[in-house]
């Protein structure tokens, strides 16, 4: 598909501000959260007269999503949606994203766009296996590759042998997941002698983290593939904002359909070019959600090299600090507030000593709680506190979407 | 071809377009589709020229239109079929024609204007036929046919309509249809305005949708044919009251 090649620098910029004024066209007669924020400001949409003047406009960030749940933020009625996705959000309710026919279709687009890039064509086999807390990407990567022809392994939960069944049997080419998972991958054949030169696999997409250099060389080396990284929010829009082409040349965001722009956390203020700071997203097409100046969190930096393959997107490149405190696991961003909030409750204990981890277990990533156990809970018989362990993990890991296992240590005093 | 940034233009103190942007590259069809009075018709009298004055930028070919007069902007290259056709019904259609070439009569092109002519009556053979007659005894067909033709006469680069489908039967709307997508093929470059956005949007690479003096979406025509809400609003179909929101 093509990525706006055609098209000299006015065209594109052109198009841009025609979609931004668009969407804020939109979001201003639709959804009162928004028309709030321009009138707060003393603003109409159509005081946006170039794509810089979206510098004016306040911020969205995690938070407001839970504060309009279910549907206060969507852009169409209900009847126009046909999607409706489901994130853990930041506070204590889920952040619900919807997507109309259109929509989704653009997202099949573009997530082909990114597939295509890494090389994947219609006679590719490819073979999605992330965690269930990214099904929702796992339905965009099927949609958008089966939408290019190409022959999808839809996700599914398998044991780690059933998943290499079908990686070797099914000749899958192109596997769709994440580090921690490709790891296991990798560790596992290495463990038990096998040659990669089994499997048909000839590249690797990965998803959910930024990755570095060293890890990339050492999947490349072990298993005989080249490996690809894609963008993407979990909670919304979807998994190809970002991809990185045949060159490597850092990510090409998809800036013809998601406006990006680089903040200093602190200051809020958009950084010069070329120096690192927090991502921040606008919508340039998206119907049923649009996001304005949504703080992402993550830390990126533009780079203005062009790129050998032509294209004219922006380029980022996509670091592993955090503008906030949420931590990555398998992909899923979590938030510590809404863990510790969720302890507070679940324990009845007004402070919970506790630290969250990330710590790994073959494939799977999982949020480690080591808890200190202070009088308040010791109090309980431990049957019972085994008991309340249980359960409370148990209702995280569906909070959070990832496997939680929470470690009760003494006090130290 | 045509650029178009935050224009802001009416009539008095109505202002009837807000801030519209929307552009047009060499060789595209582009539909602009919207409701009575949504402010169609007026963002194509500023793109011709025909409003006094107006705020904002209208590119076209780089040059910049401002304070350009309609003649100027038809040698630019840009040739409007207006809205109720305006043809000069006590004049036959071989003088209606010829009117539209004036431009390049002026130039000293009578030779061009001779052979436009012929390419003209070739592409709708019944106004050769009439071509005596005069033109307020047209058909309503035959009149839209007689106004595209005269627009052509000017060789435009760029060929601007204004609801060329209305108050025609849907045989003729079918037809004119054909006409415009046949020019399109020839390389014309189209910016056509239309109730009948199902069709307009089927023959069109791409689409706006202007609300109220607004553009509210814009897109590829395939996706906008799928879109609910353009579906609900302009394409004639009526989904009742199913739930219907927040809260
Ligand atoms: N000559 C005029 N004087 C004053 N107001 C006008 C004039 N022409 C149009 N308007 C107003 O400007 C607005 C836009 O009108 P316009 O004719 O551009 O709409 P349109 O989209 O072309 O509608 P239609 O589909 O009926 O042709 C309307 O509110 C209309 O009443
Ligand atoms: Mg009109
Ligand atoms: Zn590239």
């Amino acid at each position: 598909m093509q990525q706006m090649k055609n098209l000299t620098v006015e065209e594109k910029n052109q198009l841009k501000l025609e979609r931004l004024q668009s969407t804020l066209n939109r979001a201003y007669k639709s959804v009162p959260f928004h028309r709030n924020r321009f009138i707060e400001k003393c603003m109409l949409p159509e005081n946006i007269v170039s794509l810089s003047d979206i510098e004016r406009l306040p911020f969205m960030n995690r938070s407001h999503l839970g504060l309009h749940y279910p549907y206060g933020l969507f852009a169409v009625p209900l009847r126009d949606i046909v999607r409706i996705h489901t994130a853990p959000g930041t506070g204590t309710n889920p952040s619900i994203s919807g997507y109309t026919k259109t929509d989704l279709m653009i997202w099949q687009k573009l997530v082909a766009r990114s597939l295509e890039a890494a090389g994947v064509t219609s006679m590719d086999i490819l073979q999605i296996n992330l965690p269930p807390g990214l099904a929702n990407w796992g339905r965009d990567y099927k949609d958008g590759a089966e939408n290019m022809g190409a022959s999808v392994i839809p996700n599914s939960p398998l044991s780690l042998a059933k998943t290499l069944m079908v990686l070797r049997d099914y000749k899958t080419t192109t596997l769709v997941t994440t580090l921690a998972f490709a790891e296991q991958l990798m560790e596992h054949m290495f463990e038990n002698e096998r040659n990669p030169n089994e499997f048909n696999l000839k590249r690797i997409v990965l998803v959910g983290e930024p990755v570095g250099v060293e890890q990339i060389k050492n999947l490349e080396e072990h298993l005989h593939v080249d490996v690809w990284l894609n963008y993407g929010l979990s909670e919304i829009p979807g998994p190809a904002i970002a991809f990185e082409c045949l060159h490597h040349c850092g990510m090409h965001i998809n800036d013809d359909h998601i406006l990006p722009e680089i903040i200093d956390p602190v200051t809020r203020e958009v950084v010069p070019p070329g120096q690192t700071g927090e991502l921040v997203l606008t919508t340039l097409s998206a119907r049923a959600f649009p996001l304005i100046r949504f703080r992402t969190g993550d830390m990126a930096r533009f780079t203005y090299n062009p790129c050998e393959c032509g294209s004219s997107l922006i380029t980022m490149d996509w670091l592993a600090e955090r503008a906030d405190t949420m931590m990555i696991i398998s992909g899923i961003k979590i938030s510590r507030e809404q863990v510790i909030i969720y302890l507070k409750d679940a324990l009845e204990a007004s402070h919970p000593r506790c630290k969250l981890e990330k710590i790994r277990h073959g494939g799977t990533e999982i949020l480690s709680i080591s808890l200190v156990i202070d009088d308040s809970l010791f109090s309980d018989e431990i049957k019972n506190l085994e008991k309340l362990m249980v359960s409370t993990s148990e209702r995280l890991a569906e909070l959070t979407g990832v496997p939680v296992k929470i470690t009760l240590t003494e006090k130290k005093d | 071809m045509l650029r178009i940034k935050n224009l802001k233009c009416g009539y008095g103190r109505i202002m009837a377009i807000q801030g519209v942007s929307l552009s047009v590259r060499q060789g595209e069809l582009i539909s602009i589709i919207g409701a009575n009075g949504s402010g169609k018709s007026t963002l194509l009298l500023a793109i011709c020229g025909l409003l006094k004055t107006w705020d904002g930028e209208i590119l076209f070919k780089d040059n910049d239109l401002k304070g350009m007069s309609p003649q100027s902007i038809v040698r630019q290259g840009i040739s409007m079929v207006p809205e109720g056709r305006q043809i000069f019904a006590p004049l036959s259609v071989m003088d209606n024609l010829k009117m539209g070439g004036y431009t390049m009569y002026r130039k000293g092109l009578k030779k061009q204007v001779e052979q436009d002519l012929e390419t003209i009556m070739d592409m709708f053979p019944i106004l050769r036929e009439r071509q005596n007659q005069l033109a307020g005894t047209l058909s309503g067909g035959e009149q839209q046919m007689l106004a595209i033709g005269r627009a052509l006469m000017a060789r435009p680069s760029l060929l601007v309509l204004d609801e060329p489908s209305m108050g025609l039967a849907p045989k003729i709307v079918e037809m004119i249809f054909a006409t415009i997508q046949g020019l399109r093929q020839e390389g014309v470059t189209i910016l056509l305005v239309e109730q009948n956005a199902r069709a307009a949007l089927k023959i069109a690479d791409r689409g706006y949708v202007l609300e109220t003096g607004k553009m509210v979406l814009q897109g590829s025509a395939e996706e906008l044919l799928v879109d609910d809400d353009v579906k609900r609003a302009y394409l004639g179909k009526d989904y009742g009251n199913f739930y219907d929101g927040r809260d």
